[in-house]
């Protein structure tokens, strides 16, 4: 019995929902073979790892705020990929955007007043965006391609946090530690469930995930995004701009990672200091993916990455799994992601052991 | 109550919830519950590796008496005040965090577990539950600046930092001061390269420092890359850092500054278990033991190792103090009267560098 790929007439629909289901399944039953082989509790690390985060109630406001700044930047990634545009550099953005917020609670420290807050917010994301327009304007202008200088640019911007919080930034009573000052209470994000650590972030980024999804399927915007990334030339032939798309893929894109910045810095941290960049902005890409480039799905894949992260640690303090296993397992989730892609477009075919003459 | 299908399944979810719950419970007679967490991993030959050996001497002294459990590569930030939440809600009493970047974290979650006792390295935030302990790591510096004195021919010195915390800017001053009080024409080239725990950068960073001429190299990140990369370069020497590590560099460590934390775990541990434990602050060192001198390489002279010796007895009997005026910094405006020895708060905040150390970038 021998199995064929063949191609499919159209994009199998029921696949691109189904594969990134099936590909944290197999990652499931892969790690627990695997680490059951090398000698730990498989099933408890599964089991550990993916369900406890869920069943344990008390887990869940780790989960949402876990989650939340990795749905925003991963919504805003995917919108960028649907149109090509190549935009690795969110971890940047994210620290420009947490910076960019950071000097308006600064600025205004010791403040009170209900207008501190929205303007951080706006600073953070005029701070992403602002970023993200580097590249963009390279990639426009001289075409430089924009996975490199985004990247790049995420160095860049670690550097500069480095600076401010050890010489103009430094916070005056801490002892000559590099970090700001914590900022005061109207700079920080307020909890939106009493007696839990769930901020303000997590509603936002739920609610920023289905307005994206809105002007994704329902606006001339979201089409100009799709059509430009599947089909340039027929986007060009349409009256679609190549730049212009660019420009507003990179903007939203550096615009949401900047906005997940600084809920991140005014909600957990609280203050600037040199751990803020914890690779959000790259672990948004499996995201993004996960979630199949659809801003829903981002919510879904964004859960899942949260899980893993969480359900790491516990498999840590119960099991004793080692930390590495969590990386393990979100490796193997884009592997079989990725693996499984090309059951969209091809479909398995049983052929019957003696090949028909011609087609071997 | 007629049995239907709907009331199993939900007799089961409830039986089902009930271990749960139950494992959260602490009674008494039951073994002290520890937690740790480290910034790095327990395989990093060096700090972390340390940290885990101290855990492993309380279980190895306590036996039955305790149940440990750690975390490791726990993120300087919001990732740590999920792990502290997640340890004192499984029921551990006593959490140890290991590390600097972890002290906002440790004081929210300490104010939302009033009864779990929390020690934190090399902090400076207390509280009611939350207790202090550090090592007099600069003591070891002392030792190894004298080495490196003696032993230095191009006169550059390099220090690998991780952050310019007081801390590290410390240890950077005692071993300028040391050497310079051997060779006064040697400086030190600080670099910090914003992590405690990167193998890669700790190398690149090595590699370069060796190019610009340095020959003794000190480091105060976690792990021995920098050490390997002097090694394999093939210069005078280095220094272990956090443990020994002459397996990975054995002609190149010159000795090493190895943290021995395992008796102030067992003391803290012993604290809890006797209802005797409060909120301290212990900074201890040499004489403690808390900080001890690997072996001495064998290419040193024995007069070298004869004044390593003398820094180090000096500084357990207390007639040595590294930090002892005149000091001038590296402006040259005097800092420290003669005969003036720096107080311990003067040092957890010292953020200038004596003279003879480059100002890093």
């Amino acid at each position: 019995m021998q199995f064929r790929l063949e191609k499919r007439q159209e994009p199998s629909q029921l696949m691109v929902y189904a594969t990134p289901v099936a590909a944290v399944l197999l990652t499931m039953i892969v790690g627990a073979i695997i680490f059951s082989l090398i000698g730990y509790d498989g099933i408890g690390a599964v089991r550990e790892i993916f369900l406890t985060p869920l069943t344990n109630s008390y887990k869940w406001q780790d989960l949402g705020i876990k989650a939340a700044p990795l749905i925003i930047i991963g919504v805003g990634l995917s919108i960028a990929y649907r149109a090509n545009v190549w935009n690795i550099g969110a971890e940047g953005q994210y620290v420009m955007g947490g910076l960019a917020g950071t000097w308006v609670a600064l600025a205004t420290y010791g403040m009170t007043g209900p207008w501190i807050l929205p303007l951080m917010i706006l600073a953070g994301v005029v701070g992403g965006a602002l970023y993200a327009a580097i590249p963009a304007f390279f990639k426009v202008r001289l075409n430089v391609n924009e996975i490199l200088t985004s990247l790049m640019l995420t160095y860049a911007s670690v550097q500069l946090i480095y600076y401010l919080i050890r010489a103009p930034w430094k916070d005056p009573m801490g002892m000559g530690f590099p970090q700001t000052r914590l900022f005061s209470e109207a700079a920080r994000l307020p909890t939106v469930i009493p007696g839990t650590i769930v901020h303000l972030g997590v509603p936002i980024a739920i609610l920023v995930a289905f307005v994206a999804w809105f002007i994704m399927s329902r606006s001339v915007f979201g089409y100009q995004m799709k059509v430009v990334g599947a089909a340039p030339h027929a986007a060009r032939y349409g009256g679609f701009s190549e730049s212009k798309t660019i420009w507003l893929a990179m903007l939203v894109s550096g615009g949401l990672a900047g906005l997940a910045g600084i809920l991140e810095v005014a909600g957990p941290f609280q203050r600037m200091v040199p751990g803020f960049p914890t690779n959000y902005g790259f672990t948004a890409i499996i995201v993004a993916f996960l979630g199949r480039l659809n801003p829903l799905g981002v919510i879904f894949a964004g859960v899942v990455m949260a899980i893993t992260f969480v359900g790491g640690e516990v498999a840590q303090t119960t099991i004793g799994l080692p930390n590495a296993a969590t990386g393990i397992f979100q490796a193997m989730v884009l592997f079989f992601l990725l693996a499984g892609d090309i059951l969209v477009r091809y479909r398995l075919r049983r052929v019957s052991s003696i090949p028909a003459s011609g087609a071997a | 109550m007629t049995i239907t299908r709907r009331t199993i399944l939900k007799t089961g979810a409830a039986a089902a919830a009930l271990p749960l719950l139950g494992s959260r419970a602490f009674a008494q007679g039951e073994p002290l519950k520890i937690g740790f967490i480290y910034v790095g991993t327990i395989n990093d030959n060096g700090y972390n590796y340390a940290h885990n050996q101290g855990r492993l001497y309380v279980e190895e002294q306590l036996g039955d008496a305790v149940e440990t459990t750690y975390v490791e590569n726990v993120p300087e930030g919001p990732d740590c005040e999920r792990v502290l939440r997640e340890l004192a809600q499984q029921g551990n009493k006593l959490i140890f965090a290991t590390s600097f970047g972890f002290g906002d974290s440790v004081i929210k979650v300490a104010q939302q577990f009033p009864d779990v006792k929390f020690e934190h390295a090399t902090g400076y935030q207390k509280a009611e539950n939350v207790g202090l302990y550090n090592a007099r790591f600069y003591e070891g510096r002392a030792v190894c600046g004298t080495i490196a004195g003696h032993l230095s021919k191009t006169g550059k010195l390099a220090y690998i930092g991780s952050f310019p915390i007081p801390e590290v800017v410390m240890g950077i001053n005692a071993l300028a001061l040391s050497a310079r009080r051997i060779n006064p024409d040697i400086t030190v080239k600080p670099v910090y390269i914003s992590t405690w725990n990167d193998p890669a950068k700790e190398a690149d960073a090595a590699r370069a420092l060796i190019d610009q001429g340095v020959d003794v190299i000190a480091q105060h990140t976690d792990g021995p890359a920098a050490l390997q990369v002097a090694q394999e370069r093939g210069i005078i020497g280095g220094f272990g850092q956090g443990a020994d590590m002459s397996a990975f560099a054995p002609e190149t460590q010159l000795t090493a500054i190895i943290d021995n934390w395992g008796p102030h775990y067992l003391a803290s541990a012993q604290a809890v278990i006797d209802g005797t434990w409060v909120a301290g602050d212990t900074w201890e060192g040499l004489k403690e033991n808390v900080v001890e001198m690997g072996p001495y390489n064998e290419k040193i002279p024995a007069e070298v190792v004869a004044d390593a010796e003398k820094v180090r007895t000096g500084q357990i009997d207390g007639s040595f103090h590294i930090f002892t005026g005149p000091i001038k910094d590296n402006t040259g405006a005097e800092r420290v009267a003669a005969g003036v020895t720096m107080t311990d708060a003067e040092l957890l905040s010292m953020d200038w560098y004596v003279e003879g150390v480059e100002q890093p970038a």
